[in-house]
């Protein structure tokens, strides 16, 4: 009996002391940097995700032939590879790996490993998403189409295990940069074989204990809907850098919930903060509020198979009932910028800008195609994430459609994952998409809107959208390039496959203990430099 | 007989025989109610919220969806009286909806499960034996599953077939979008609800039925020959009323708290309609900016719940008086 009163009396001094000990203050002392992360991701596989989410994760256990620079989104730093160089017109591009570089198994990270994940993710079979990130490469797009099943006609060559050779379909200058990104990470040969076949969407290799990988940090756990860990990797090439002994991402649907965690110290930062909130956190803790700019836009996809959405006059009215400025000041209120096209204005580059708010017009257009007074229309459904910003902004709209078009259209809330596969499988008649700039340049918003990209999901497609596309691919002067971008733009916005609604600006909290967390267009905050200084 | 009302001298013979003649059950119930002032108010008060709900729409253009973005949060103003929400819709209008949704699914599945339970339980008890013994093994497995999971599964479960059935009221039928849309958005909270919320009804009416089976008024009517489904509805289940009513009073606060439940989750009534669970939802979100917000809808939902409470707190200790002296 009073063995038990002694245990249980030092059980609740030691819940006394962990309270006045915040999570992220242990964790300081751990060195563990406890992020938001929004969702539980689809999946750890590099070849087989397409969110931010997941991105947010795979950055820290995998590394490309380059890698992620602190401060600046346009410089590619050395990563797996420690040097390369590419031929006069950047149409062919060696690079040299490092041969201290290893797997956190200790197996040397080759060439090979390379040619193996772009096979991968490349094969017809796989059904990678994101494949098209790749052809770039000459005959790439061919093989992925399942054209050929001869990888010898993809323009990658091994020139011997540490070398690698990457042939081109045209001048790619940026190619440094693009192999930052996840899609271009080399998986572990000897580790995917084991756990089964290539082309094998379901195999257990990304499981905790099973993952290999070559970045800073190694998959520690993942507990779904709690946590996935991350951990130091010794192996790293580069570990001596890495000051963090672990992240934490923590799957935080809810955006007000999240700024609670924040607030109650149990994060080091936000993934977001929903829009109130931006003007409480000004106003009590300035210090931790960011708003960034951010290459990345808003819009809605239409299924241009279903009616009514199949006639291009109701998309476009359906785009000129949205009353954009007030969906940002009102129901936003992060200081977002209205869309009229689907590439974000940066660097140079003009978007076509014909998209406003014309009610008159939208009534119009409705009327010529058919439905005058909405009369007739099939009820359209409003596909979108189940969370509460989402929700109010799916209100506003169907709010704004009632009111211009008198239309009625109902929305469907499904769980993040379910509501990517609906649009994956074109199950969905309108649904909310966001899309983040993989790179700085406007073909990283165009290329995916080409026929069977498996980012489109609009089923709309167009011969003279693609011949733009191909036209600016041989184009070497840049203005001139992006003159036919810009004109490939107006055809896609002229057809309104999607409805753009706003131009991202991150919004979020960050404590002022994390450093070398520097503002980024891309967002992405290379991990293997940042500090925990409280 | 004036023997029998000796501080009553006045009154007359003829009159005291009058009084002899007895109140009925209800009348007496309902001299036991009024002297509860807890149950009383909370009738008033449960009679002014139904009236809100439901008769006051008939005389104001009820309008709980309709936005203006450029006067969310306001406070309150003749024109809003309990001021406007994140998106500037008028709150009033939409805690009355909300108490419409809300209701009418308490009630609607409270209706459904007494059917369910009468019947079910008042066979069950009459019948006796071996069928009796089976479907109450039945109530107690099914009892003994998680009501909220189980009404979440079987909700997803009809959800397609009831969204089916209102795509064809609409278009092969021809009745009026709104309408239909209204009714398909709650008719799966009240079939889930309903489906298992009627088992603990059944225990009690089968308790009733199986104790008032043996008394001997029940033999009479056999013995004259009468059908066990007339003794069942005219002999046995108007003198298990009682009990009956009592428990249905306290269900309807249970259902409302179980709609709440699953509007909360999300599960509930689909935007831009909303449920007094989702108004909360929705205001837990501004509770360090608007915390009016979730305090309104707040203090609307537990006070009718408290009202509802207390009223079948006080129609049980009227009804059923042994109860009331513990």
């Amino acid at each position: 009996m009073l063995r038990h009163l002694v245990a249980s009396g030092l059980l609740i001094l030691s819940l006394v002391s962990c309270q006045k000990q915040t999570q992220v203050e242990r964790a300081n002392e751990e060195g563990i940097l406890i992020l938001g992360n929004s969702n539980e991701p689809k999946g750890l596989d590099p070849h087989l995700v397409s969110g931010v989410l997941e991105s947010n994760i795979l950055h820290s256990l995998f590394e490309g032939l380059c890698s992620l620079h602190p401060s600046d989104d346009g410089t590619a730093l050395p990563g797996a590879a420690e040097r390369w160089e590419s031929n006069d017109d950047f149409t062919v591009w060696t690079f040299h790996l490092r041969p201290e570089g290893v797997w956190s198994d200790g197996y040397p990270v080759t060439a090979g490993d390379f040619a193996f994940a772009y096979e991968r993710i490349l094969s017809p079979k796989l059904a990678a998403q994101y494949a098209s990130m790749l052809y770039f490469i000459k005959g790439a797009e061919a093989f992925n189409r399942g054209e050929t099943d001869d990888f010898s006609s993809v323009g990658v060559e091994i020139v011997d295990d540490f070398t690698l050779r990457l042939h081109m379909r045209g001048p790619i200058p940026f190619l440094p940069e693009i192999t930052k990104h996840y899609t271009w990470y080399p998986v572990p040969k000897h580790a995917v074989l084991r756990h089964g076949s290539m082309d094998d969407r379901f195999t257990d290799w990304t499981k905790p204990g099973n993952l290999v990988s070559n970045g800073p940090f190694t998959l520690k756990s993942w507990r779904v809907t709690h946590h996935i860990e991350v951990e130091k990797n010794p192996r790293y090439w580069d570990a001596g850098r890495v000051t963090l002994n672990g992240i934490r991402f923590l799957p935080i649907g809810n955006t007000y919930t999240e700024t609670r965690m924040f607030l109650d110290g149990q994060l080091h930062a936000t993934y977001t903060i929903p829009p109130e909130m931006i003007e409480y956190a000004r106003e009590r803790m300035p210090e931790m509020l960011r708003q960034e700019a951010y290459v990345g836009t808003t819009f809605l996809r239409c299924n241009t198979e279903r009616a009514p959405l199949d006639k291009p006059g109701v998309r476009r009215a359906l785009a000129l009932a949205i009353d954009r400025e007030s969906l940002i000041e009102n129901v936003l209120q992060g200081g977002q910028k209205p869309a009229t096209g689907i590439v974000p204005p940066f660097g140079g580059y003009d978007p076509p800008g014909d998209l406003a708010f014309e009610p008159e017009k939208a009534r119009e257009l409705l009327a010529a195609s058919g439905y005058e007074n909405a009369r007739g229309l099939p009820s359209i459904e409003l596909l979108t994430t189940d969370r509460d910003v989402s929700r109010r902004i799916a209100e506003a709209l169907q709010a704004m459609w009632k009111q211009h078009l008198d239309l009625e259209v109902r929305i469907v809330q499904r769980e993040w994952t379910t509501y990517l596969q609906r649009q994956q499988d074109g199950d969905y008649d309108i649904a909310y998409g966001g899309w983040i700039g993989d790179y700085l340049d406007p073909t990283t918003f165009l290329e995916m809107w080409k026929k069977g990209d498996g980012n489109n999901n609009t089923n709309w497609s167009s011969p003279e959208y693609e011949a733009l596309l191909a036209k600016a691919e041989l184009t070497a002067d840049p203005d001139a390039r992006y003159q036919v971008l810009a004109e490939a733009e107006r055809v896609l916005i002229g057809e309104t496959p999607i409805l753009p609604l706003y131009w991202y600006t991150t919004n979020y909290l960050i404590r002022p203990e994390v450093k070398h967390w520097n503002p980024l267009l891309l967002n992405h905050h290379p991990y293997k430099f940042i500090r925990l200084e409280p | 007989m004036a023997v029998a009302e000796p501080h009553v001298p006045t009154r007359a013979a003829g009159a005291a025989a009058e009084v002899e003649q007895g109140t009925s059950l209800w009348q007496d119930a309902w001299l036991r109610l009024r002297h509860n002032k807890l149950a009383m108010a909370s009738l008033v008060a449960v009679l002014l919220i139904l009236a809100t709900c439901f008769v006051v729409p008939l005389f104001i253009d009820l309008d709980p969806n309709a936005q203006r973005l450029d006067n969310k949060f306001a406070g309150p103003s003749a024109e809003h009286w309990l001021g406007t929400d994140q998106l500037g819709r008028d709150l009033l209008h939409r805690i009355i909806e909300g108490g419409q949704i809300s209701l009418l699914v308490a009630f609607f599945a409270t209706f459904l499960t007494g059917i369910i339970g009468i019947l079910y339980g008042g066979i069950s008890g009459y019948v006796g034996g071996k069928l009796d013994s089976v479907m109450m093994r039945i109530v107690d497995g099914l009892l003994a599953m998680p009501f909220l999971i189980i009404v979440i599964l079987f909700r997803e479960l009809i959800k397609v077939p009831v969204e089916k059935l209102s795509d064809w009221l609409i278009a092969d039928v021809g009745l009026s979008t709104d309408l239909v849309l209204r009714f398909g958005n709650i008719a799966p909270l009240i079939v889930a609800i309903a489906a298992f919320g009627w088992l603990t009804m059944a225990r009690i009416v089968r308790t009733q039925s199986a104790s008032l089976v043996e008394l001997e008024y029940i033999e009479a009517a056999r013995s004259l020959g009468i059908g066990h489904a007339r003794i069942l509805l005219r002999h046995i289940l108007p003198n298990a009323l009682g009990p009956i009513i009592i428990y249905a009073t306290l269900t309807v606060p249970s259902f409302i708290l179980y709609e709440a439940t699953l509007s909360f989750l999300g599960l509930g009534i689909e935007p831009p309609h909303a449920s007094w669970g989702s108004l909360i939802k929705e205001g837990a979100n501004f509770l360090e900016t608007r915390p009016a917000l979730i305090l309104i809808p707040g203090l609307v939902f537990s006070g009718t719940l408290f009202a509802l409470n207390f009223l079948g707190d006080g129609l049980r200790d009227a009804l059923d008086p042994k109860s009331s002296k513990d």
